[in-house]
């Protein structure tokens, strides 16, 4: 076992563990600071792949702004522990039934894929220099279309939330 | 690819007509001038005469079941506006910006019709719902938009969520996303595509709301603006079946034992939850909602039998389909109460009007003469060349039967009834597209080769 994998096992673990603390902590700020812990490990995880512009990208824009809204918007609600909705118990062990099934199911699937490995610290695929010529050569279709995307959620951010009707 | 950019283009034509004219009425005759631009160049698409190169990683394909399809949406969207435009400027401040965010929409139609990749479909389907997403909370101050539009959007993220998650499996085990049949031969990456086919099933199903996963669809289409629910039941929802459609042909339509059974049971699921919950509705919005939810039983049907017949039948459907509901909506928009007892005594006050929501009503339940009837056949003769289920067929036979209980409802209402049921401003412009729309709801049921199905096989 060397390096490499001590790390890829240790982020697993964190990942996984601080993914179960978002959905099991009772206050949401919690939640979302264990998300951001979640989003670390992940990057990480990039690093171990040689893709550094994901790595930054993923701590900057997820871990970065997109929590920071987040944790704004819990706490100008003012969410807390006594605020957090009582669930039906039978809704609850509806959840976890239907849950389980699909984890049992992907386990099973990804059980017997096991002789797969990804190329770890090697590989230059996720080098900006890379991602850009895949980017601008092979899916520029999709790249320039997905401007329409943006286009029309602009669009809607505005219509929803300038004044008036 | 002409109507993909251009309708793109005329989304922001819209936005800076809105910033010199004034006048918020005018934005209907901007549309509609789009939307005829549009159907020029989709006659060049139907051609292969491409004004914009598109052959980039070959992730389009233009064939003529995608591009027919565009055409019935384009003509769709054109009746939509020429009935409804008027109520879409009612709707809110931004006149010009909901049309434009209808334009975004075509674009993603456009986008569903021709993918070759997954990539392109999860684009197409993801600016086909934005827009929606919005358009849905259009109306500010009520508080059943805002709760509607609230509850479409994060159901739809999450949906999006297990649409991503499939079309990684897949890539995980194919290493592309081109639209190639799997050639799987590791049962571990068999695995993997099943997997991957699944959920990209479930994730198409909720777009276009097929049970277990349409509890959306009530909330959604009964909160959102009247007009808007009329674009989303119609154009959209059919484009979704035909995004699903051209996915489970092209790609999975050599492993339909993986899926088949498991759309066969969707199938059942969604007639009988759509049929049985529409029964009870109060409300003919609310009840149009679960009625597009036992539509989208009958569509799924082109999904389970992979074969030419299946993708007729849904040209055909999807004509006759958008047809009818867009008549319905244009005329429920115009009534004070959304109730079946608004309707109650409309024959009287209104015969024209009232004799065109039977027409729609009736093709709507499948009645003979109308196109909706044929539809319905192509659906289930195309299921049984597939090979189809006994138990499948007699359960969509039954729901028929079921469906024409509360379709009836509604013309039981307006001539048996005693009520003073009066449709607000209607000129007879309205009611010549609607005869129109009526006329061609007949003609398509008696001559469908004629005027749809035969250029499927010209061009």
């Amino acid at each position: 076992m060397n390096v490499t994998e001590i790390l890829f096992w240790i982020l697993s673990a964190l990942a996984i563990a601080s993914a179960l603390m978002v959905v099991l902590s009772k206050n949401p700020v919690h939640s979302v600071l264990w998300l951001i812990m979640v989003f670390f490990a992940i990057s990480g995880h990039y690093i171990l792949l040689n893709a550094q512009f994901l790595f930054i990208v993923n701590l900057i824009v997820y871990a970065g702004a997109i929590m920071v809204l987040f944790l704004f918007v819990i706490m100008l609600m003012n969410l807390n522990t006594d605020t957090e909705p009582q669930k039906n118990k039978w809704l609850k062990v509806a959840g976890v039934v239907a849950g389980g099934c699909l984890m049992l199911v992907f386990v099973a699937a990804l059980k017997s894929s096991g002789t797969q490995q990804v190329q770890m610290g090697e590989g230059n695929i996720g080098l900006i220099e890379n991602l850009g010529k895949a980017l601008f050569n092979e899916y520029v279709l999709p790249f320039e279309i997905s401007s329409v995307l943006f286009l029309s959620a602009m669009v809607g951010a505005v219509v929803i939330g300038k004044k008036g009707d | 690819m002409n109507v993909i950019v251009l309708s793109a283009v005329w989304g922001v034509v819209m936005m800076f007509s809105g910033l010199f004219i004034a006048d918020k009425s005018k934005a209907k005759y901007v549309a509609i001038a789009g939307l005829l631009v549009l159907l020029v160049a989709n006659y060049f698409d139907l051609h292969h005469k491409f004004l914009f190169a598109s052959s980039i990683g070959n992730m389009l394909q233009f064939e003529s079941f995608g591009m027919i399809f565009v055409t019935i949406a384009l003509l769709s969207t054109l009746l939509y506006v020429l009935l409804s435009g008027a109520a879409v400027e009612k709707v809110g401040n931004h006149a010009y910006e909901y049309f434009a965010l209808l334009f975004f929409v075509l674009c993603g139609v456009g986008i569903a019709a021709s993918y070759n990749n997954l990539l392109m479909l999860f684009l197409g389907i993801e600016i086909m719902s934005i827009p929606l997403y919005i358009l849905t909370g259009a109306d500010k101050r009520n508080l059943k938009s805002n709760e509607a539009s609230l509850k479409y959007f994060l159901m739809g993220s999450f949906s999006t969520g297990i649409m991503l998650l499939g079309i990684v499996l897949l890539y995980g085990a194919t290493g592309t996303f081109n639209l190639v049949i799997p050639a799987v031969s590791k049962a571990s990456e068999n695995m993997m595509v099943s997997a991957g086919i699944v959920l990209l099933a479930i994730a198409l199903a909720f777009k276009v709301s097929a049970a277990p996963f349409h509890f959306w669809t009530p909330d959604v289409y009964d909160g959102a603006p009247t007009v808007f629910t009329s674009f989303m039941a119609t154009v959209v929802k059919v484009a979704g079946f035909i995004a699903f459609v051209r996915l489970f042909e092209n790609a999975f339509g050599g492993m339909t034992d993986v899926w088949q059974y498991t759309i066969a049971l969707i199938i059942a699921a969604t007639l009988i939850a759509g049929n049985i919950t529409a029964v009870f509705q109060q409300s003919v919005k609310r009840m149009l909602a679960y009625s597009s939810i036992s539509q989208a039983g009958f569509m799924l049907f082109a999904v389970y039998s992979v074969n030419a017949f299946a993708k007729e039948g849904i040209l055909l459907y999807a004509a006759a389909y958008c047809l009818a509901t867009i008549g319905i909506f244009a005329v429920l928009i115009k009534m004070k109460d959304f109730t079946f007892e608004g309707f109650n005594g409309l024959a009287k006050q209104q015969p024209l009007l009232a004799l065109l929501v039977s027409i729609f009503v009736l093709s709507l339940a499948g009645i003979p003469l109308t196109a909706g009837f044929l539809s319905k056949y192509y659906m289930v003769l195309a299921s049984i060349k597939a090979g189809g289920l006994l138990w499948l067929i007699i359960t969509a036979m039954l729901c028929a039967a079921v469906s024409v209980y509360y379709y009836f409802r509604l013309i039981q209402a307006m001539y048996f009834k005693e009520g003073d049921a009066n449709a607000i401003d209607v000129n007879p412009r309205f009611k010549a597209l609607l005869v129109v729309a009526a006329v061609l709801i007949i003609l398509l049921g008696v001559y469908p080769n004629a005027l749809l199905l035969d250029w499927f096989h010209i061009l």
